[in-house]
C-alpha cells in the first residue's frame, strides 16, 4: 500500500555524497529548500536541474530510487497543478470551455510550482537516500545541541525520531497484514460512501494501535535491558569530522544558490536587460 | 557458584476488566532458582506459564512483589545497582524486529556500549567483536531489518554482547524463525556458553534444551521440576501434567526400547537414532 515512500530509506553506497558530514548536508539540504522558492524563472530551474543532476550522478543512487519517492506524491502533484492551470486568471486566455478557462500564466506557474515541488522531493530524499537516519538525526542531534543550555532536549528528540524512522517499515509491514486480515474476513474498504470507508478503517487503527503500543513496550524493554538512561554521560561511536568533499560541497551549493538569489533579488532591475534570465 | 539466586519470588500483574475492576494475575509465584556460572539453563513451559516474566525479573525489568533476586549478589530492587545488573545480565527478546533500536547493524549493535559512556575507540574494538562471535562481522554496514530473521536476531544477540554480560538470557529468541534461523541462534548460543558464558535459553522447542546443563520446567507460575533433560524427558507423568512432550526421537527411543528393540532409550540424537535403526532393520 504505502511501500513505495523511500522517506528515510538510506541506499548504502561509499559516493563522494555519501561521504559528506550528515550536518553539512542537512544545512546545505535546509538552504536548497529555501533556495528552491526563490527561482522564479526557467532558467533558474535549468540551474538547479544541473546541480541535482551533478549531486545525484556523485552521490550513485540510482535515479529509480529517487524517482520512487517523487511517486509518493503524485496525488499532491497533480492536484496542484490543476489547481494552478484552472484558478490563474492572468495572462492571455487560451482555451475557454463551459466553466473552464486556461491562461498561458496558468500553465507557467503550474509548471513551475509542479518543478518547485519535485525537486523538493528530489532534493530531501537525496539527503535520506545518502545518509543513515542514525547520521540525519545524530547530525541534527549535534547541530541542536547548542539548545541544550535553554534545557531543549536534543538527544532525546534524535533519539525519538531516529526509533520512529525505523519503525516505519515494520508499521507499515502491520497495516498491510491487518489490511489483509480484515479483508480476509470479508471487510470491505473499497466500496460505500465516504463515512461507510472511514468507519471500514476503525478495525484497522485499532489493532495497529494495540501493536504500536505492544512493540513500544517491548522496545522499551529492549532498551533498558541495554543499560539507556537518557543523555547523561553517553558516548557516540561515530565521530563526525568535516573533510574536503564537504568543504567542495559547500561551495558548489553556495555558488549556485548566490547566483540564484542575486537573480532574484535583481529582477525588477535587469529583466529589461536580459530577459530570458527572468522567463 | 551461584551467580542469579532467586528466593521465594512472586510477581503479579493487575489487570483490569471492562468495568474497571482491576484483578491479579500470577506472572510467577514462589519460586526459588540458582544458576551457576558458565551453565547452560534451559527454560520451558507452555504459553502463558510466567517465563517471560521470570526472564524480565532476573535484570530488574519487573521487580518481585515478594521474595528476592540477586544477581552477583546485588538485590535488583537495589535502584542504585541496576546499571550494575544490567550490565552482567545481557537480554534478547522474542520479536527481532522490535528490538532494533537503530537502523544500521553496527550502529545497533553499539548501542549498548554508547550507553554505558564508553570511549569511541572501545566501542568500535566492542562492536566488531560482539559482531564475530555472533559471525555477521560482514554485514556491520548493512541494514538491519532487510535481514533475515535469524540473521536479524543474531544481531540482536550481538548488541547484548557488546555489553560483555556474563549471563545471556534469551526469551524464545527462536520462536519467530524458521528451522535454519533457529539452529543459527542456537548455534551461537551453545558456542558463546562454550566460551564460558552462562545461557540461559527460554523456549517451548524441547529439541533445544538437550544440550542444557539445567532444565527448569515451569507450570501455572511455579517451578514443576528442574533437573537434566533426560531426568525430565524420563518423567512422563509431570510432562503430560505440564503439557510439554520429549523431542520425537527421544520418544521414539524410548518407544522402540520398550517394544524390546535394543535401542538405547535415552538416545537423543535423531541421526544416530536413524542409524542404529536401519543397523537393526538389515539385521533382521
Ligand atoms: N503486562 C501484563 N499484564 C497483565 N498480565 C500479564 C502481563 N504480562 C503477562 N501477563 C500474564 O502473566 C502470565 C505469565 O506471562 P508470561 O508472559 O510470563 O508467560 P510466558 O511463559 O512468557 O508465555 P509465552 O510462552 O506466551 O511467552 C500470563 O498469564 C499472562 O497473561
Ligand atoms: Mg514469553
Amino acid at each position: 500500500m504505502f511501500r513505495d515512500v523511500t522517506f528515510g530509506q538510506y541506499y548504502p553506497s561509499n559516493s563522494f555524497v555519501h561521504k559528506m558530514d550528515a550536518r553539512v548536508k542537512l544545512l546545505l539540504c535546509i538552504l536548497f529548500m529555501v533556495g528552491i522558492f526563490f527561482v522564479t524563472s526557467f532558467v533558474g530551474f535549468l540551474w538547479v536541474t544541473l546541480f541535482l543532476a551533478l549531486a545525484i550522478g556523485f552521490s550513485k543512487v540510482p535515479l529509480k530510487s529517487i524517482l520512487k519517492s517523487v511517486k509518493g506524491i503524485v496525488v499532491l502533484l497533480v492536484l496542484t497543478a490543476l489547481l494552478n492551470v484552472f484558478f490563474t486568471k492572468t495572462g492571455n486566455l487560451l482555451v475557454d470551455w463551459w466553466i473552464f478557462q486556461i491562461y498561458d500564466d496558468g500553465l507557467i506557474y503550474a509548471g513551475k510550482m509542479f518543478l518547485r515541488l519535485v525537486y523538493l522531493v528530489v532534493g530531501s530524499s537525496l539527503l535520506t537516500l545518502t545518509t543513515t537516519p542514525v547520521d540525519l538525526t545524530h547530525g541534527m542531534e549535534s547541530l541542536l545541541k547548542p539548545l541544550r543550555i535553554i534545557k531543549f532536549p536534543a538527544h532525546e528528540l534524535a533519539l525519538i525520531m531516529s526509533l520512529t524512522l525505523s519503525f516505519i517499515p515494520s508499521l507499515i509491514e502491520e497495516t498491510d497484514r491487518i489490511i489483509r486480515a480484515q479483508k480476509a474476513r470479508g471487510a470491505d474498504f473499497d466500496t460505500g460512501g465516504l463515512v461507510q470507508r472511514a468507519k471500514a478503517f476503525v478495525p484497522i487503527l485499532i489493532p495497529l494501535l494495540v501493536s504500536g503500543f505492544r512493540r513500544a513496550e517491548e522496545l522499551a524493554n529492549a532498551m533498558n535491558s541495554r543499560c539507556y538512561e537518557g543523555s547523561t554521560h553517553r558516548t557516540k561511536m561515530r565521530v563526525q569530522k568535516l573533510g574536503w568533499r564537504d568543504a567542495v560541497g559547500i561551495s558548489v551549493v553556495v555558488v549556485v544558490f548566490s547566483a540564484i538569489f542575486v537573480v532574484h533579488a535583481t529582477k525588477g532591475a535587469w529583466s529589461n536587460l536580459v530577459p530570458w534570465l527572468y522567463f | 557458584m551461584d551467580i542469579i539466586q532467586l528466593t521465594n519470588v512472586s510477581h503479579y500483574y493487575k489487570t483490569y476488566d471492562e468495568e474497571g475492576n482491576s484483578s491479579k494475575v500470577v506472572g510467577v509465584e514462589n519460586v526459588s532458582l540458582s544458576i551457576k556460572q558458565g551453565q547452560f539453563v534451559a527454560l520451558v513451559g507452555h504459553n502463558g506459564c510466567g517465563k517471560s516474566t521470570l526472564a524480565k525479573l532476573l535484570n530488574g525489568l519487573l521487580l518481585p512483589d515478594t521474595g528476592k533476586v540477586e544477581v552477583f549478589g546485588m538485590d535488583t530492587a537495589d535502584r542504585s545497582k541496576i546499571f550494575e545488573i544490567r550490565k552482567n545480565v545481557g537480554m534478547v527478546f522474542q520479536n527481532p524486529d522490535n528490538q532494533m533500536v537503530e537502523s544500521i547493524v553496527e550502529d545497533d549493535v553499539a548501542f549498548g556500549p554508547e550507553n554505558l559512556g564508553i570511549p569511541q575507540a572501545e566501542i568500535v574494538e566492542r562492536v566488531q567483536t560482539a559482531l564475530q562471535q555472533v559471525g555477521m562481522a560482514d554485514f556491520a554496514k548493512r541494514t538491519a531489518h532487510k535481514l533475515s530473521g535469524g540473521q536479524k536476531q543474531r544481531i540482536a544477540i550481538a548488541g547484548a554482547l557488546a555489553i560483555r554480560p556474563n549471563v545471556l538470557v534469551l526469551d524464545e529468541s527462536t520462536a519467530m524463525l524458521d528451522p535454519l534461523g533457529r539452529k543459527e541462534v542456537l548455534g551461537v548460543a551453545k558456542q558463546l556458553n562454550q566460551s564460558g558464558m552462562t545461557v540461559v535459553l527460554i523456549t517451548h522447542f524441547m529439541e533445544e534444551v538437550l544440550d542444557a546443563d539445567l532444565v527448569v520446567v515451569m507450570n501455572e507460575g511455579h517451578v514443576a521440576k528442574t533437573g537434566t533433560p533426560m531426568e525430565i524427558f524420563n518423567d512422563e507423568q509431570l510432562l503430560a501434567e505440564v503439557g510439554l512432550q520429549a523431542p520425537r526421537a527421544v520418544q521414539l527411543a524410548k518407544k522402540l526400547h520398550k517394544a524390546g528393540w535394543d535401542v538405547d532409550s535415552n538416545c537423543t540424537d535423531a541421526t544416530q537414532l536413524g542409524g542404529k535403526v536401519c543397523q537393526l532393520l538389515r539385521k533382521n
